[in-house]
């Protein structure tokens, strides 16, 4: 079959949304589709909004005989064919609307008329569509409370998952992803100085200003934790991060209300480690229980300090957590060979 | 500085400047710079729908983007400041094409109105420009004569040139590329009935067709010259097709009336071959002088048989042909990093 993956873009900023279209380019390849990645710019700012949806409804891609579309608002584009795999709204207009720091613009007429035009072309796009997918529940949710549309949770794997295995359990608490605010590495760096374990802790990934990253080392130095802190700030290697998680104690993952569990959750539970995350993460909470397969703190520095101090002290309890991690993935499905049946029906 | 190489695509179809675009980010890459390249979706059936598809070019933002260089039409009517143009071709039908009468565009009013509307948005998307280059003479003659602008020549660069070390002549003349009639492989293997018994001939590359396959096979038959020409009628991998350049005594490329100076030329006489051409060959001619950097002789079996036989018999005088070849190529200035500059100046 000859399909086209359509996800909207920004240059140069990599993350898990380009991750979830060129994973599922392997898996297509590797069962013998041809496929077309149509990655296509957009700017979510509303004065230049409805002239780029425009722009998503010309494109032609009648050349495939079935197109998947991911990031907003690439679900815009029109196919006989279309198959959405919705990863999120443009969320200012939608969930975060009540949240003026997240919204980024006024609650005012303009903008209300802005919000209520984009939900009803979102709405009608979707109608298009043969069948919606969502990446999380709580995306589902939302298609279903603010569009009133039916989908279903496809959760997306990670890249040939085989290569995240258990080797062992250091000193080392690990967070793997973007060194965001919204990412909260602060929380981590701040909890250890509440911690009386011995427990460690590493940061790798960067962001995509510098003000973040240096403050979170600022901090360590402010409250004499540096050394046992290791930042690598850098995209670390694939087969570095199979490593790292393969050695660690367990995974953190404090992300601030994600829309789906997010693939370092995954990772982790591929390498048989627990996640440690906070009560107002999102989705992650769709994978991890607390006391299950992981810990869920309340988000602050010394609730999270305590779950680091539990998962360090207790080993045999946390290899549990993470064997049962690893169980919540065929528990809910998370495969590729899944993904492509549902999409291909 | 973050750069974005904006190129059209034909969905489930690669073509030549799909390769170009490729390499240019590598190279831009080498460079120093980020570089990523966009592709827009571009369907030209309808012809009706090229309007539609011209706006969405436009309608796109980029954001995150210093600088674009952009090499197709309608990609290159995207917007941004600092925008260079390399023309690989403007939409010829619109062009040369119609005026030719081999035009997708509706007959009467309504195909001169987008003939009208291409010619009008290319003058000001050219003028726009912070640098406008054409790929190849040709090129350039076309916007002179249809837009009344000037651009300088900036010819595609090698895209490997390292895998062209040249070395020692195995004794055979190799003629490589695609193959089909305006090429001419045909006359090659007609002239060996006429060269000395001593030469040999490598024909290796994709036929066009089944027919072309069969003309150079029943050729070889015919004449009895099955111990003297060998046929390699597929596509060659980049290095075997490399090597067949490094052993080579001499390279031939004699297509009727070529627009450029042919990439298996440029690859001769980086590998410092001399070059076997025809006096019809256009642009090759750049590259092939006769009795400098090798031979340039008459479309006809006889007298390319003739070549064929210095280029033997005089060995040490053929190699100081590719010399000189090599020297002639150098002199041009056509590589990556002088490239990478005038399109980034």
């Amino acid at each position: 079959m000859r399909i086209a993956l359509c996800s909207s873009f920004v240059p140069f900023v990599n993350g898990g949304y380009r991750n979830i279209v060129e994973w599922l380019e392997a898996a297509l390849i590797e069962n013998g589709h041809e496929v077309e990645r149509v990655y296509l710019p957009e700017v979510d700012e509303p004065d230049l909004l409805f002239r780029q949806m425009a722009a998503f409804r010309f494109v032609d891609l009648s050349a495939a005989d079935r197109i998947i579309c991911f990031r907003p608002q690439a679900h815009l584009i029109r196919h006989p064919n279309k198959i959405v795999w919705f990863i999120h709204h443009l969320r200012g207009f939608y969930d975060l609307w009540d949240n003026p720091m997240y919204r980024g613009f006024p609650d005012d007429a303009k903008h209300r008329g802005i919000r209520d035009a984009l939900r009803a072309v979102d709405t009608a796009a979707l109608e298009e569509a043969r069948r919606v997918f969502a990446n999380s529940r709580v995306v589902s949710e939302r298609l279903s409370r603010f569009n009133r549309i039916d989908s279903e949770p496809l959760f997306p794997p990670v890249h040939r998952p085989e290569r995240f295995r258990f080797r062992t359990m250091n000193d080392e608490i690990v967070c793997i992803c973007r060194l965001e605010h919204h990412k909260r590495q602060h929380l981590l760096v701040e909890a250890l100085k509440h911690c009386r374990s011995g427990v460690r802790l590493r940061l790798c990934g960067t962001s995509a200003g510098t003000g973040y990253s240096s403050a979170v080392a600022q901090l360590a130095n402010d409250w004499g934790v540096a050394e046992r802190l290791t930042i690598d700030q850098r995209w670390i290697t694939e087969d570095e991060k199979a490593d790292r998680l393969g050695d660690c104690l367990a995974a953190a993952y404090l992300p601030v209300d994600e829309d789906s569990y997010g693939y370092p959750t995954l990772e982790a539970a591929h390498a048989g480690k627990p996640v440690l995350t906070v009560s107002d993460a999102g989705g992650v909470l769709e994978f991890v229980t607390h006391g299950v397969n992981g810990l869920v703190a309340e988000p602050d520095a010394v609730a999270v300090a305590r779950a680091m101090d539990q998962l360090f002290e207790d080993r045999a309890a946390t290899r549990r957590l993470g064997e049962a991690a690893t169980a919540r993935i065929a528990e809910m499905n998370i495969s590729w060979s899944h993904v492509l049946e549902r999409l291909l029906a | 500085m973050k750069v974005l190489v904006v190129n059209n695509m034909a969905p489930f179809v690669r073509g030549g400047a799909e390769s170009l675009a490729e390499h240019l980010v590598k190279h831009l890459e080498i460079a120093g710079h980020e570089a990523e390249l966009l592709r827009v979706p571009f369907q030209w059936e309808p012809a009706t729908r090229i309007p539609s598809q011209m706006l969405m070019a436009r309608a796109f933002e980029l954001q995150n983007v210093d600088h674009v260089i952009a090499l197709k039409f309608p990609a290159y009517l995207i917007q941004h400041p600092s925008k260079t143009i390399w023309l690989v071709h403007q939409y010829r039908q619109a062009y040369d094409l119609y005026d030719a009468g081999h035009s997708n565009l509706p007959a009467g009013q309504a195909g001169a109105d987008i003939r009208n509307l291409i010619k009008n948005a290319d003058d000001q998307c050219f003028r726009g420009a912070r640098r406008l280059f054409a790929i190849s003479d040709v090129t350039q003659q076309r916007l002179a004569h249809y837009n009344g602008l000037h651009a300088d020549i900036l010819r595609a660069p090698i895209n490997d040139p390292e895998r062209f070390t040249g070395g020692a002549p195995q004794g055979y003349i190799f003629a490589g590329g695609r193959i089909n009639a305006a090429k001419r492989q045909h006359l090659l293997v007609e002239a060996m009935a006429f060269a000395s018994k001593d030469v040999r001939l490598v024909v290796g590359g994709p036929p066009d067709t089944p027919g072309d396959a069969r003309l150079l096979q029943e050729t070889v038959e015919r004449l009895g010259l099955r111990d003297r020409v060998r046929l390699e009628l597929r596509y060659l991998d980049r290095q075997e097709y490399a090597d067949f350049i490094n052993g080579a005594l001499a390279v031939a490329s004699l297509p009727f009336d070529e627009e450029s100076f042919s990439y298996v030329a440029m690859e001769a006489a980086t590998a410092g071959k001399a070059l076997l051409s025809t006096t019809d060959s256009g642009g090759v001619l750049g590259l092939a002088k006769h009795g400098e950097t090798g031979w340039v002789a008459d479309p006809s079996a006889e007298a390319l048989a003739e070549a064929m036989s210095a280029a033997w018999i005089d060995a040490s005088r053929t190699q100081e042909l590719g010399a000189a070849a090599k020297s002639l190529w150098e002199s041009h200035q056509i590589n990556w990093p002088a490239t990478v500059a005038a399109l980034m100046s």
